[in-house]
């Protein structure tokens, strides 16, 4: 394979400016410690029972800055399990499940969510539940002799979940956990 | 009595009340007092709210921590999800940077998290504060033959170091819990598997649980048992789907363990609320005329 000199069309040109914007989330900087050994693949069961999932190669996106990549609708994040096996053979802390939900994170900035997520984290910040009330769970607690469920006092969770209100305009300090507030 | 806050979160007290009337009946027979938390919202679930926004995420678990800071007790949970949320809160903030930073958004409802309550999972509140003896003792109907195939799941294990429960790659504590019911566990192949519930395709948690079930079937189990919400109806619900998708037969009912506790304790079969599950567990109504020589009620 012979390029003419200066000819960089297959170097890849990390992206710093994705990498510091997923440092500010929590635990988002933890991908820079990622030397790509692949001990989170042979336990990952995503990657055993489907056909497309691999965390050590979204780690290397990572650290290539290829958000473009990883950033879409019906990113291959959602196939993650969340069994924490890769957090727990990391031989470089890197937890690379807490990697992937930063990334959703940034999805969600980009209010990009698969439908039933939407839902249930409406449903979350609409009830203070991911499971809805409604009288006939009150009738099936009172089978069990259960008192019926009081609300959740939703003024107080809206309150908190509400951004900082100079969350934007923060500066990009990446793995400085005090930058977004 | 020893006294904990009880942090019941969703998916028990709305959709499978009878696990939490179990756990109402059996725990207070190992002599531990239920302390109820009033105000307590979602934890939030360690999947869905998490991926939105892990800040906002921490600031509601840390409210529903503060809740029992109030009370001076530790707060002990029945769902491995929401003790993977609670316990990753209490770990992710002894950072004090992170900490001031979730205490800003609390200072916004009068609110102070402190770190003052330790989380426990329920297994890990009866293993270490009755004892497997204790749960050996509280047994009228020993559950003598029955072969238990353990599901621990994934949050109630891992990640390790934050969860502190038991070794992720060899776990004994749930094998103690049935073995103190008579009860014979059965580990087959695929026991550390996950439920595949957090995964957004079909592909994964189909492939999966079809695996997972065949080789339940081969160890010839008569009962799976669960310890979490969430993969009970991925046995449940999924059970019966894989089965139709593949065309195969799996037919082992799950159960929550508490309910099987509670029915070794002495629960009437009717009791145990599993009129709504798609595999009932007729497995125990032969214990049920069995004789108890440890009857003392």
């Amino acid at each position: 394979m012979s390029k003419a000199p200066g000819d960089q069309g297959d170097l890849v040109r990390v992206n710093f400016d994705f990498r510091r914007e997923l440092a500010r989330k929590v635990e988002g900087n933890l991908a820079g410690f990622c030397y790509q050994c692949g001990a989170c693949v042979g336990d990952c069961p995503a990657t055993t029972y489907g056909s497309d999932f691999n965390p050590r190669e979204i780690m290397l996106k990572v650290l290539y800055g290829l958000g473009e990549e990883l950033l879409v609708e019906d990113s291959i994040l959602w196939q993650c399990t969340n069994c924490y096996n890769c957090h727990e053979r990391c031989p470089q802390d890197v937890k690379p499940v807490e990697v992937i939900i930063s990334l959703k994170n940034m999805l969600a900035d980009l209010g990009i969510y698969p439908g039933p997520v939407e839902k249930l984290i409406n449903m979350v910040e609409t009830t203070g539940r991911t499971t809805p009330l409604n009288p006939a769970v009150d009738r099936q607690r009172a089978r069990f002799d259960l008192p019926p469920l009081p609300p959740v006092p939703m003024e107080e969770i809206r309150k908190l979940i509400e951004p900082a209100s100079d969350a934007q305009s923060s500066p990009p300090e990446a793995g400085n956990p005090k930058a977004e507030s | 009595m020893k006294r904990f806050a009880f942090f019941p979160g969703c998916l028990i007290p709305v959709r499978y009340p009878a696990m939490e009337y179990a756990i109402r009946y059996t725990l207070p027979r190992l002599g531990i007092e239920i302390v109820d938390l009033e105000g307590a919202s979602c934890c939030p679930d360690p999947i869905y709210f998490k991926s939105k926004d892990k800040l906002s995420w921490l600031a509601v678990a840390a409210r529903n921590l503060t809740l029992a800071e109030d009370l001076g007790l530790d707060v002990f949970t029945n769902c491995s999800g929401c003790t993977a949320t609670l316990s990753e809160t209490y770990h992710l903030l002894q950072d004090e940077a992170l900490r001031a930073k979730v205490n800003e958004r609390l200072k916004r409802i009068g609110r102070e998290y402190r770190g003052t309550s330790r989380v426990r999972h329920i297994a890990t509140v009866v293993r270490d504060e009755a004892g497997y003896d204790a749960v050996r003792d509280s047994v009228v109907r020993p559950l003598e033959g029955l072969k238990v195939a353990i599901h621990y799941g994934c949050h109630l294990l891992k990640p390790s170091r934050i969860m502190q429960v038991d070794d992720p790659n060899n776990p004994t504590v749930m094998e103690h819990l049935v073995t103190a019911l008579g009860a014979t566990p059965v580990r087959h192949r695929n026991w550390y598997l996950c439920c595949g519930k957090a995964c957004q395709t079909d592909e994964i948690p189909s492939n999966m649980m079809r695996d997972l079930l065949s080789t339940v079937s081969d160890v010839q189990a008569d009962i799976l048992g669960m310890i979490c919400p969430t993969c009970f109806g991925q046995f449940d619900f999924g059970q019966m789907k894989v089965s139709q998708q593949f065309g195969e037969d799996f037919h082992t009912p799950p159960i929550y363990y508490f309910q099987l506790l509670a029915f070794a304790q002495g629960m009437p079969y009717q009791k145990l609320g599993v009129e709504r599950h798609r595999f009932k567990p007729e497995c125990l109504r032969r214990f049920e005329t069995a004789a108890s020589p440890a009857q003392t009620e």
